[in-house]
């Protein structure tokens, strides 16, 4: 009896999605992260990132075409129009100032306007050592500012560097409404604000939408935001509903209750492509290959990997084109270099290595590592070929990934030891502090034209000496390269730039540093009745132009 | 007898305080911190922003003078703050400690109402067709993994046959009690189907017991049906250990349903449990772990105590 | 009714040889079959990725995993690692419980307290999130290298050190009995050393407790390895274990069942196995008292 009930009432529940896709007045995105803080700038998380777009907006942001562009500001301020004016100090240092006008209509939802304080308020906050920041560098790299008028402000920063007008992170705060808070007990902010105790407090948004109600761990109801200055959106609320477990986010996706799946919190690509193929028809599933470069980085340390013939035969021996095609179906592109295809500064001229057996034997013939009858190589010394291998535990796609490449190693007489550690443990120290012993294979994320300072130059080795600073983990130290970097760090010729670009991705395909394996991608599911969704493949998300969102029109 | 309880109660307490101690210290030795896991991959942060975030959540302090505090302000009701959730631990905790309680509660009923009633059927003929089959049943609950099964009724009822959902507390935007029922109906099979192993297999032991003894012979002798003596003379003698089981087994109420709640993405304290160890949520992770080993604990003082009062032939000399 | 009586005459002792039969076989398809595999030809680490989720074939014949490596020398490698674990893991337990029920039986008095108090608080702690705590814990810091061997001696460890108090409680009633028996109680007055005492009457005599109880301890010891490969906290691929296959057959479930199913199968036949050993094992020791 209490089955029939269950059967019954279940094939309401499908009666009710289909009726749903005709009457769209709310669109429910499933996600499989829930944001563990609601406060802008504490925690970086891509789940609340992804809630954010819709609720706030930053001052500036890449576009589709991958190029920056004002959200939040009107123009974006440079040299040639005014807005940025170079300082020279007495000091010797050079900085530069650059001035912002605020959106004249950017308005938080309780109609209080957003201004230059909101500005100076996130700023006070950021660089406050009890403020809980993750990067602080993105305050403390502002000098001063100076409020000119309720919706106009210029910032001195440090220091002058290609990409002076770019202030993504600095995210406005509602100072009317958090400011007392911080100052009444900046230590305690981060467990006051209002963003996570009474996140559905009208005046923390002035995006399209904002949050008004939220099930800790479970959903998050958005609203329309009636102070919103651009394009009306076209749906009264937006859910955002957390299911961590992915087989349960298809399912639910199945089911109706959830009308699409973001593509940047959402589905494995494995798990995407398998879902195409079965429920293809349905959905339309995009790819979007993306700037999280799965690469592996050697520890030149180690005398074996030091030697460039060692790792150029490790990467000869891997086809990377068959993962790709075989285990992503083609949607995961192999990497030249660490410079993504969609970044307009990528050189398409680098040597690529594509699979070559032969070529690798004789490599590591060539650096003294000759063949044994039980399978691995040793050299003159008797040492072994033999090194470990570690990636981030319960990252299947990676596990899955790094098997092949131990096998495919194995061919060529090389022997790869596994060690999978749980990510807490491979970005401890094991990384961060260079206590690897071989090969660790992980993923960079970073933004379009993204200067690989941190990880290349030399000065970034962590080691006691510059106390464990930069992520060099590797241990690249080649004055060519360091000379590059700065160079780039200072030039403001796009042309210029361009060309050395060039020459740092052809140093580092031909020096290996790290090898290049995949730029991930992203699977971007939703319905066919659903329209103007678009994918970015860089860190500004797709929600970032919610606004843009509609039904298709009837008919079509 | 109450000064007995007394004693048991205290040693309890002083058990709870070690093992909170020993927990505490092995969160701390679990690898990294929440702080290393923001420097993950993001090629932005330094080092200098890792050492000034540990400063803040205090995680650069010895691990004793950590533990004290905690064990003050846990004293004092105050679990601190949830790094998952950056809720307070408490706000966390009171969804999925419902969702739990009605999980397991259900599933335990369920579990006895399906092995008592088999149990007396199976003893009215020791060793015979029917008692073979459902001792085996029982071996057969007791030896199931406890994530295969989810596994297996997942295939068949959410992938296959499409009627039930493979997860979740509700549907989607849905909290009506249809949707409710339809989640709970999984995993509560499941944990029944475990539970009810080992209900039988006490129940059923504890009566072949009884039936061999003398009173029975004279219930029967004095003209009563084999049924009606089993359930009136045998049952109430055989629930004495049961009721043991039940109370042991109503200490892993809050623990119990981890993998089962994991599998079944059912947030309920299990799972929490698993996030917070797995997520590094210190506070978090031993709030859970202390309220579960508590009502273990206290569980346990419990069957104790029944056991005396239900059995006067336990006498109780601490 | 006839054969009612025929079944009631199943002795322990057959259900017993049967359950041990089963097991015999399952033990030596693991430890033979991946080497005559080998012999043959297939090894499970040779990846084939145009061979993916192959399904069941003459070449394969539980098909291929998703790497393309052979599925049924992955489930007799990982059954290899799970029996290993599940074995020495009891026996682990049984030597702490058997030693702390001996001792704590022949001694009395507040050793006796002491030590079964300590019984009795392990046995009430929540097992499962404290295993996954345990587990948890990052050798490393100690220097010890996360390799497969060393996983599998994490586990035995860790399943030994909530696995014990069982064993104890059981050993010290059969010493507590022992002891009040005629001979015992003659021996010791007649000056024999403890330590003969021991050996001549009471291990002799405790053996049998002890030998169940272990073998029931098996089967939990095989769930509990199961269970924090599962979680991911047990033993890490590319080691294969019953359990950790069964985490990656999750992903699978929909379009390739056989890898959930038959790792599932094969802890389900081994656990009950040893349960209905162990519970043979007691069916006969209760006959012969």
């Amino acid at each position: 009896m209490r089955f029939l009930v269950l059967v019954c009432s279940l094939a309401v529940g499908a009666l009710g999605a289909a009726v749903s896709a005709s009457a769209q007045e709310t669109l429910r995105i499933g996600a499989s992260q829930f944001p563990s803080t609601m406060h802008p700038s504490i925690d970086e998380m891509l789940a609340k990132t992804y809630v954010q777009s819709m609720t706030l907006r930053p001052f500036t942001g890449y576009g589709h075409d991958w190029e920056l562009r004002c959200f939040l500001c009107t123009e974006l301020p440079t040299f040639e129009n005014g807005g940025a004016e170079r300082v020279e100090r007495p000091d010797g240092s050079v900085g530069v100032r650059v001035t912002y006008e605020i959106h004249p209509d950017a308005t938080w939802g309780d109609g209080v306007p957003v201004t230059s304080d909101d500005v100076v308020f996130a700023w006070e906050f950021g660089k406050h050592p009890q403020s809980g920041v993750v990067s602080r560098e993105v305050y403390t790299d502002i000098r001063d500012i100076e409020v000119i008028d309720a919706k106009t402000f210029t910032l001195e920063l440090e220091d002058l560097e290609y990409n002076y007008n770019a202030i993504n992170d600095l995210q406005p705060l509602p100072a009317h409404l958090e400011r007392p808070i911080f100052e009444a007990d900046p230590a305690n902010y981060r467990n006051a604000t209002l963003f996570d105790t009474a996140p559905a407090t009208p005046g923390l948004a002035f995006g399209p939408y904002r949050v008004s109600e939220v099930e800790i761990g479970s959903y998050l109801v958005l609203e329309r935001n009636p102070t919103w200055y651009g394009v009306t959106p076209a749906f009264d609320r937006i859910i955002v509903q957390v299911v961590e477990n992915t087989a349960a986010l298809e399912a639910n996706l199945l089911s109706g209750s959830v009308d699409m799946i973001a593509g940047e919190v959402g589905l494995p690509l494995e798990q995407a492509l398998a879902f195409e193929e079965r429920h293809g028809d349905r959905f339309q599933v995009t790819y979007e290959p993306g700037l999280v470069y799965e690469h592996l980085e050697a520890n030149l340390d180690n005398p074996i990997l030091a030697d460039r013939r060692v790792r150029e035969a490790l990467l000869l021996a891997i086809d990377r084109q068959a993962v790709s095609d075989q285990l992503f179906a083609g949607r995961q592109q192999v990497a030249a270099s660490r410079v993504n295809p969609l970044d307009w500064v990528h050189e398409p001229d680098v040597p690529t290595y594509e699979r070559d057996v032969e070529r690798a034997q004789a490599l590591l013939e060539e650096a003294g590592w000759r063949p044994r009858p039980d399978g691995v190589r040793v050299n003159d010394a008797g040492e072994r070929l033999s090194f470990e291998f570690a990636t981030t535990a319960g990252n299947r796609s990676r596990e899955l990934v790094q098997q092949f490449i131990q096998a495919q190693w194995a061919e060529v007489g090389v022997e790869a030891l596994v060690r999978n550690l749980p990510p807490r443990v491979f970005f401890g120290d094991y990384t961060n502090r260079r206590q690897f012993p071989g090969i660790a294979m992980f993923a960079w994320i970073s933004a379009p034209e993204h200067l690989p300072k941190t990880t290349l130059h030399s000065s970034m080795i962590p080691s006691p000496n510059n106390g464990w600073t930069g992520q060099n983990y590797t241990g690249y130290a080649d004055p060519e390269m360091d000379a590059l970097i700065e160079a780039m760090e200072v030039e403001f010729d796009a042309e210029r730039r361009a060309e050395l670009w060039s020459r740092l991705q052809k140093l580092y395909a031909r020096e290996l540093p790290a090898l290049p394996l995949f730029f991930r991608s992203n699977a971007h599911i939703w319905p066919t009745w659903l329209e103007g969704v678009r994918p970015t493949g860089h860190m500004d998300l797709s929600t970032l132009w919610v606004e843009e969102w509609r039904p298709a029109e009837p008919g079509r | 007898m109450i000064r007995h309880l007394l004693h048991r109660f205290a040693e309890a307490a002083l058990v709870l305080l070690v093992v909170s101690f020993l927990a505490f210290a092995l969160i701390g030795l679990m690898p990294g911190d929440p702080i290393d896991l923001l420097v993950n991959a993001d090629p932005n942060v330094t080092t200098a922003d890792a050492e000034r975030l540990k400063a803040l959540y205090g995680l650069d302090r010895p691990l004793l003078d950590r533990y004290l505090a905690w064990l003050g302000g846990a004293l004092q009701g105050n679990l601190g703050f949830s790094r998952l959730y950056a809720q307070p631990v408490g706000a966390v905790l009171t969804g999925p400690l419902l969702n739990t309680v009605l999980l397991m509660g259900l599933s335990l009923v369920l579990g006895l109402v399906v092995a008592v009633p088999l149990a007396l059927l199976a003893v009215r003929r020791p060793h015979g067709v029917l008692d073979l089959v459902v001792n085996a049943g029982a071996f057969a609950g007791l030896s199931l993994p406890s994530f295969w099964l989810p596994l297996l009724l997942i295939l068949l009822f959410a992938v296959t046959l499409g009627w039930l959902p493979a997860g979740g507390v509700h549907a989607v935007g849905d909290p009506s009690l249809a949707s409710r029922v339809t989640h709970l109906v999984l995993p509560v099979l499941t944990l029944t189907v475990l539970n009810a192993g080992v209900y039988l297999r006490f129940t059923r032991g504890a009566l072949l017991e009884v039936v061999a003894e003398d009173f029975m012979r004279t219930a029967r002798a004095k003209g009563l049906g084999l049924g009606a003596a089993l359930v009136r003379h045998a049952l109430p003698n055989a629930l004495l250990p049961l009721t043991t089981v039940v109370a042991l087994h109503l200490g892993t109420l809050l623990s119990g349903a981890l993998v089962v709640e994991v599998i079944f993405a059912y947030r309920g304290l299990g799972k929490l449990t698993y996030d917070a160890i797995l997520g590094n949520d210190a506070n978090l992770a031993m709030a859970v772990l202390m309220m579960a080993t508590a009502l273990t604990l206290a569980c346990n003082v419990l069957a104790d105590a029944v056991y005396g009062w239900l059995d006067p032939r336990v006498r109780f000399d601490g | 009714m006839a054969e009612a009586q025929a079944v009631a005459t199943v002795r322990p002792s057959v259900v017993a040889g049967t359950a041990g039969a089963v097991l015999a076989s399952l033990a030596a398809l693991c430890v033979v079959g991946p080497w005559l595999a080998a012999a043959l030809g297939i090894d499970g680490t040779s990846v084939d990725l145009f061979n993916r989720l192959a399904p069941p074939n003459g070449a394969h014949w539980l098909g291929t995993d998703e790497l393309g490596r052979d599925y049924l020398v992955r489930v007799l490698e990982g059954g290899r690692v799970s029996l290993v674990v599940g074995l020495a893991g009891a026996l682990t337990a049984a030597v702490i419980g058997a030693l702390i029920g001996i001792v704590s039986g022949y001694a009395g008095g507040r050793v006796d307290a002491a030590l079964m108090r300590l019984t009795d608080a392990v046995i009430a702690l929540p097992l499962l999130p404290l295993l996954l705590i345990v587990a948890a814990v990052d050798l490393s810091a100690w220097g010890v290298r996360a390799s497969g061997v060393n996983d599998v001696l994490r586990i035995v460890v860790i399943v030994a050190l909530f696995g014990w108090p069982t064993v104890a409680r059981v050993t010290r009633s059969a010493v507590l009995s022992v002891r009040r028996r005629t001979y015992v109680l003659a021996a010791e007055a007649l000056g024999a050393p403890a330590p003969h005492v021991l050996r001549r009457h009471v291990l002799p005599n405790v053996a049998g407790p002890i030998l169940v109880a272990a073998t029931l301890g098996i089967g939990n010891v095989i769930l509990a390895e199961s269970v924090l490969s599962f979680l991911g906290l047990g033993v890490q691929p590319p080691t294969a274990s019953w359990g950790n296959l069964l985490t990656d057959a999750q992903t699978t479930l929909v379009h390739a069942p056989r890898l959930a199913l038959v790792p599932g199968a094969l802890i389900f036949t081994a656990v009950l196995a040893f349960n209905v050993l162990g519970d043979g094992l007691q069916g006969m020791l209760d006959r012969r008292r």
